[in-house]
């Protein structure tokens, strides 16, 4: 049997209707959208704007033109840090952001902005008492990962939110991880911006990144070039989302995640979520069962992503053997979130991460449950 | 074979005489016989399969086949061996165990990977990683025990004095060595030592594993899954050793001649507060 645990990093396998829409696009569409008059391109502008309609429904967004693709949720949030800190400015950030939060602000902290660690407990709980101490004094923004990748672990969102506003101080929500798994009603939260991938829990293939940026923040580009709009003018468009949007867009990527937002929409994001959380909550119990073996248990679940450690054994060393011995693919290490894991307290070596999926089977589980007793019971 | 105090006799099995000749620089030669090493391939199976071929001096074979695959950790316990059966002519060793080690078989020397998101693994191999603990190490030795001993080693090899052809190791208490064995490999030597205290419940907390070869990583990892906690030599030691007897918590000597040694690791180890 192999088993593919990693969902966190990228789902997979993903539908056949999501391997179908971007296999159509290549094999009958191929056309660059919003260049050109042609059929083909139309129809490559329709399954643009298909996309882009399906993605501010998923994410509680009304205007549709609100929402901007990207490569991934990386760019989306250097497009964000990036676009709207200046020197001076002073950002907040969770103690459990990922690298794609922290090292771009941590490029910028050598550029005379002023970065400041919102404290989170060893469970990975956000300090909301010293936030709303922080808040009293004057910040640009406050940045905050929505669901802990290393984890699972779900952050008070709507709390936070309420807080920043009261404060005058937009959200910057990275919701990588709970974007397809999560209900997030994004206008209705009062968040300023938004970023995620459209490859983990939205399903779709890699290489489209998403951002909802909220109409009032102006918010500066990465780049600029050709947009298919306004060709006349040197200038970039100043308007949303042609201003981020330079260069030809990934057709089947934004094909396949639309499909992967209509599997999800068809088959009912509470029942995946329940699907997937249920398993996570499982397979934590089932872990904390064996002698030797140490869960990075969270608060309040937001994703199925459950970490632990097999005590005195590198991380690392357990991932292969899972891989090795049994075929099963699990993510050890720090998760690209090494603030994370200065958190939880297991860094440098990090953890063991299993991150079911949609089509995570109960068999699929035994399995990688009985290959880490195996382990366990071998070490003795 | 335990040993008290006294040199082995000269093991005529495991030599031969050999005539040669002896050159100077002024081309003058002198017909000389020599004692050398004799080398053979011994076969290792389990259960029947073939699993490695060793080149050895081929003496104390059981112990060799019962060190080497707790070693490489085909063995958890020496209730699972059934059977050793030696076909010496043939150089070929069976152990028969119970179980089923096809998981074990599947891991065997496969390389462990590293994602590169975290401090990596010091194992190279799955199976070390997996079966290498750290060693229970509270022993306190004087300098000059851990020396006499190491003298004790060097004074006890017979074949080694006669032949220079062997890698020497022993284990030893802080009065004495317990257990002597030699051969052309230096891991081949530390498998019979580990194999004979496997075989028969040696107690390890207060001995010493002395080699003449180089502290490498393999010999620290087959220490420390058996559980010695002083590995010593006269050689000197590798980084990785080094790395892996801070991790396993083992105390690692090398450099062990002329009434000096250099402590790589486990410097609590060493008693300076009593006479040697």
């Amino acid at each position: 049997m192999s088993v593919y645990l990693d969902n966190a990093a990228t789902s997979f396998p993903k539908p056949q209707t999501v391997l179908d829409a971007a296999g159509r696009v290549l094999e009958g569409v191929g056309a660059s959208p919003g260049r050109g008059a042609h059929r083909y391109a139309r129809e490559a502008m329709a399954i643009v704007s298909d996309c882009r309609q399906k993605v501010a429904a998923i994410l509680g967004v009304k205007d549709p033109d609100q929402v901007v693709f990207t490569k991934n949720a990386t760019e989306s949030i250097n497009l964000v840090l990036k676009g709207w800190l200046r020197p001076g400015d002073r950002v907040l950030y969770s103690a459990m952001e990922h690298n794609s939060v922290a090292r771009p602000l941590r490029k910028l902290a050598s550029q005379g902005v002023n970065i400041e660690v919102i404290p989170c407990n060893a469970a990975g709980v956000l300090d909301l008492g010293v936030l709303a101490q922080m808040l009293r004094s004057e910040a640009r923004l406050v940045v905050l990962v929505h669901v802990s990748n290393v984890n699972g672990a779900l952050m008070p969102v709507a709390e936070v939110s309420e807080m920043c506003a009261h404060a005058r101080v937009p959200l910057f929500l990275d919701a990588a991880q709970s974007a397809g798994v999560q209900s997030i009603q994004a206008e209705d939260l009062g968040i300023g911006m938004l970023a995620c991938s459209g490859h983990k829990a939205l399903l779709g293939p890699p290489g489209v990144g998403i951002l909802y940026l909220r109409p009032d923040l102006d918010v500066l580009p990465l780049m600029e070039g050709g947009t298919g709009s306004r060709s006349e003018e040197l200038e970039q468009p100043e308007f949303c989302p042609d201003r981020y949007e330079s260069g030809t867009p990934n057709l089947p990527g934004l094909a396949g995640l639309c499909a992967g937002i209509g599997y999800i929409l068809e088959t009912g994001m509470n029942h995946i979520r329940n699907h997937e959380i249920g398993i996570a909550n499982y397979i934590e119990n089932e872990l904390l069962q064996i002698p030797g073996v140490r869960v990075l248990e969270p608060q309040r679940r937001g994703s199925g992503a459950v970490s632990f450690v097999v005590e005195g054994m590198n991380p690392a060393d357990t991932g292969s053997i899972l891989d090795q011995a049994f075929d099963i693919a699990v993510r050890t290490g720090l998760h690209c979130a090494p603030l994370a894991h200065q958190t939880l307290g297991t860094f440098p070596e990090g953890t063991v991460r299993v991150s079911p999926g949609f089509s995570t089977t109960n068999e699929n589980v035994e399995y990688f449950l009985n290959g880490l007793r195996w382990i366990v019971t071998r070490r003795g | 074979m335990n040993l008290g105090e006294e040199p082995e006799k000269l093991p005529l099995d495991q030599v031969a005489s050999v005539s040669a000749g002896v050159y100077d620089r002024s081309g003058k030669m002198l017909e000389q016989h020599q004692w050398v090493i004799r080398e053979r391939p011994v076969t290792l199976y389990l259960n029947g399969r073939e699993m490695v071929t060793l080149l050895c001096t081929g003496h104390h074979l059981d112990e060799l086949a019962a060190g080497f695959f707790y070693a490489e950790g085909f063995l958890r316990s020496v209730e699972d061996i059934l059977s050793i059966d030696i076909d010496d002519e043939a150089g070929a060793v069976n152990l028969s165990a119970r179980g089923d080690s096809s998981i074990t078989e599947g891991l065997w020397q496969k390389r462990t990977i590293s994602s590169g998101c975290a401090k990596s693994s010091l194992f190279y191999f799955s199976l070390d990683a997996l079966l290498s603990k750290p060693v229970k190490n509270d022993i306190r030795i004087t300098p000059g025990r851990i020396l006499d001993r190491v003298e004790d080693l060097n004074r006890l090899s017979e074949t080694y004095r006669r032949t220079h052809g062997v890698h020497n190791t022993a284990l030893a208490d802080l009065d004495r060595v317990v257990l002597f064995r030699d051969d052309i490999g230096r891991h081949n030597a530390v498998d019979m030592i580990v194999g004979h205290v496997f075989l028969h419940g040696i107690p390890l907390r207060d001995k010493m594993l002395i080699t003449t070869g180089r502290l490498t990583s393999e010999m620290l990892i087959k220490a420390a899954k058996v559980g010695i906690p002083v590995v010593v030599s006269r050689n000197t030691a590798t980084s990785l050793a080094i790395e892996l007897a801070v991790s396993l918590g083992v105390t690692l000597i090398g450099h062990a001649r002329a009434g000096k040694f250099t402590v790589y690791n486990g410097q609590e180890s060493i008693d300076v507060g009593l006479p040697g």
